[in-house]
């Protein structure tokens, strides 16, 4: 359906192809709704849901004001353990760091469990270049990895799929008889990917969390292919960004109270796999690679107003409970990352100059902010995004190194719009002004055609009504009722 | 200028003269539940899960109910690890069933219909399995198999998770190299958000609740 990649810059057209989508939108609906639902019952059984919610945020802010110190211990302590750990300034650098290793072990047969990070450097794309193509082996993942599409959602990655959608796909890519029943469509993947995992000589995974203390990475999951990934293969490749590193290994719990109910309404997910180093007398891989991701991190950690977006934990759930997302999914948003998180987060990444649309996609309605479970306060940075994007303000981030610091465009305001707001200010800056205006107002609204505005006003009015003037204003009514 | 230097270099300027805010102090463990509550709950969760909870006396009824299971079950292979309880497991069973052994062939181990371990650990709390591998060497007869059949003794059966961190930790090292949560039979809602129990790992999970170990 789609001949060329979305992307932010295009968010407005995106949003309206996907508002046009009915299997879409009605997928999304289902979807959303089901999760909200089953996040409410999770949390409505933790009587101290927000003193959960309180610490987390408190130990992600503690961490992140002293990020080079937690990950120089983090990174000492891997090291100790076993574990090799390697740093990428940008997504060129992870990747490369990924395909070296896999070439001089003449590893060529990969698999790879879900993993944000690894979207984020399009590290698919990047060993499919040198033959060596990691199968994607959760569910979500490996589907649209056969459709050649990328994940709508942080938690499910194919929530834009309905069942038959991806029966058709099954039937397409892998001959298989025609079903829409996701029990037969599971087992299915369950076989076929049993051989990958067989045969696969390195596994690639991302990272929950890592323990400074300890050196040591969490996974968590619920089908059991990132366990396949980190323990068949003779090596594990685990990337991490920078800002996944908490301080002790009993901050664990913490977030493991938090983060499956906030994304899938689950007390714990299935498995969580807790690896210190190489484990190969525990029947596990040989080597253990850790890849450090900075890839613009490093400059959100230095705005201290910005410098919370990195407490996300990647549960999906403000996703799930924005009136935007709910309606347009993830693809529209053009990024890897969607929804209000996406809305931050990337044009942070990228820079506002190719990603400061994003943070216009909101109606500041603060749902994300509630259900955040470290407590980012999205709609604020939302608006300090706005404002620096029409200031023509520099975001704190480069694409990559070498590049010339990049600023979004500067302010967009025409002259007529200018002069519009300048006679806006001397209406109302005067009583006598404003009634005559509103008098005038409310005369004009009577004529049929007054309401359909003009110019700039008329792209307003798209998606949106006007507000109707009262017949007799309150200013009025107030002095006759108080006669 | 190297990648490491350069980003913790970054971060460290970019954080000059930020102000920390205090880390909370760890969480303290709540008190101990009592064993017939854990159990209760513990069993409990795991059947919500999917799971099948069963008391057994001792490490003989144990090893006795797994040889049944295996003849009930129609099993042809069965991975088992190295945990001290199923010692005697050979015995139990049935002629016509393979039995491997941890350090059998990748091959062999990934066409086991059963597999049969240990656990260090349980959380009554979350109905979670603790595996540890320093002691045990139970990641793959864990994970391989369809069914993954569970001896845990009652008294490693734990409260909460907090209790289980506690225990995790080792003089401030964890308490194994791979320490593994499992919390019921495999699973996934990636397709329309409808679960599907069994996908990459087991299918089913049976746990053997051991009274006395000694």
């Amino acid at each position: 359906m789609r001949v060329s990649p979305l992307t932010p810059e295009t968010f407005a057209d995106n949003a309206r192809a996907a508002l046009a989508d009915a299997t879409l939108t009605g997928a999304l609906r289902r979807a959303t709704d089901t999760f909200a639902e089953r996040r409410a019952a999770a949390i409505g059984a933790v009587p101290d849901w927000q003193e959960l919610r309180t610490r987390a945020a408190a130990i992600k802010a503690h961490t992140l004001a002293r990020l080079d110190a937690y990950l120089e211990e983090f990174t000492a302590n891997a090291t100790k353990a076993g574990a090799t750990v390697h740093w990428a300034r940008d997504a060129a650098e992870a990747c490369a760091i990924v395909r070296d290793l896999a070439q001089a072990r003449g590893s060529k047969r990969l698999v790879k469990s879900k993993s944000m990070a690894t979207e984020e450097i399009h590290l698919n794309a990047a060993l499919a270049q040198d033959g060596r193509e990691p199968v994607e082996t959760d569910l979500g993942e490996w589907i649209i990895q056969l459709a050649g599409e990328t994940p709508s959602h942080i938690i499910v990655p194919a929530i834009h799929k309905t069942k038959e959608q991806i029966g058709a796909l099954f039937v397409d890519k892998l001959g298989i008889p025609p079903s829409s029943d996701p029990q037969l469509l599971a087992a299915e993947a369950r076989t076929r990917l049993r051989a990958h995992f067989a045969a696969a000589d390195l596994g690639i995974s991302g990272v929950n969390f890592g323990v400074a203390e300890t050196g040591t990475i969490l996974v968590l999951e619920n089908e059991g292919n990132a366990r396949m990934t980190t323990t068949l293969p003779a090596v594990h490749v685990a990337v991490m960004g920078i800002e996944k590193v908490i301080p002790r290994f009993g901050d664990l719990e913490t977030f493991l109270r938090l983060l499956p109910r906030s994304g899938t309404g689950q007390h714990l997910t299935t498995y969580q796999s807790m690896l210190t180093g190489p484990d190969p007398m525990g029947q596990g891989p040989r080597e253990l690679h850790i890849v450090l991701l900075d890839n613009g991190r490093s400059r959100i950690v230095a705005d201290e107003l910005m410098r919370q977006t990195l407490a996300c934990i990647r549960c999906g759930a403000c996703l799930n409970a924005c009136p935007v997302y709910q309606s347009i999914g993830g693809h529209a948003y053009g990024s890897v990352y969607p929804g209000p998180i996406g809305a931050i987060l990337t044009p942070q990444l990228q820079g506002l100059h190719s990603a400061g649309t994003l943070p216009f996609a909101s109606s500041l309605c603060g749902a994300c902010k509630d259900v955040c479970p470290v407590k980012i306060d999205i709609p604020s940075l939302l608006l300090e995004l706005r404002r620096r994007a029409v200031a023509g303000e520099q975001v704190p981030a480069a694409p990559s190194r070498g590049a010339a610091p990049t600023t979004s465009k500067p302010a967009r305001r025409k002259p007529l719009e200018a002069l519009g707001w300048r006679v806006w200010s001397w209406v109302t800056r005067s009583p006598a002004r404003f009634r005559l205006a509103t008098a005038f107002a409310r005369l004009g609204q009577k004529l049929p055609f007054a309401m359909r505005l003009f110019g700039p006003m008329r792209a307003w009015q798209s998606s949106r009504e006007a507000p109707k003037l009262a017949a007799r204003p309150f200013r009025d009514r107030w002095r006759g009722d108080a006669r | 200028m190297n990648a490491r230097a350069a980003i913790l270099g970054a971060v460290r300027d970019g954080l000059r003269g930020a102000s920390v805010p205090p880390l909370p102090p760890p969480v303290e463990p709540p008190a101990p539940l009592a064993v017939a509550e854990r159990i209760a709950r513990f069993t409990a969760v795991q059947q919500k899960l999917g799971g099948v909870v069963e008391a057994v006396a001792d490490r003989r009824a144990a090893c006795a109910r797994v040889g049944l299971l295996l003849a009930q079950k129609g099993a042809a292979v069965v991975a088992a690890s190295d945990a001290p309880l199923l010692a005697g497991l050979g015995d139990y069973v049935p002629a016509d069933v393979a039995l491997l052994p941890p350090d059998a062939p990748r091959e062999r181990l990934l066409q086991a219909d059963i597999g049969v371990t240990g656990a260090q650990w349980g959380i009554a709390e979350t109905g979670t399995l603790v595996l540890a591998s320093a002691d045990e060497r139970h990641r793959l007869a864990s994970l391989l198999p369809a069914l993954h059949v569970v001896v845990l003794p009652v008294r490693a059966l734990l409260g909460t998770l907090g209790e289980a961190f506690a225990a995790l930790q080792r003089d401030g090292a964890p308490a194994a190299r791979t320490i593994t949560f499992v919390s019921g039979p495999s699973r996934t809602a990636d397709i329309e958000l409808t679960l599907v129990v069994g996908v990459h790992g087991p299918k089913a999970l049976h746990v053997l609740l051991v009274r006395d170990d000694g």
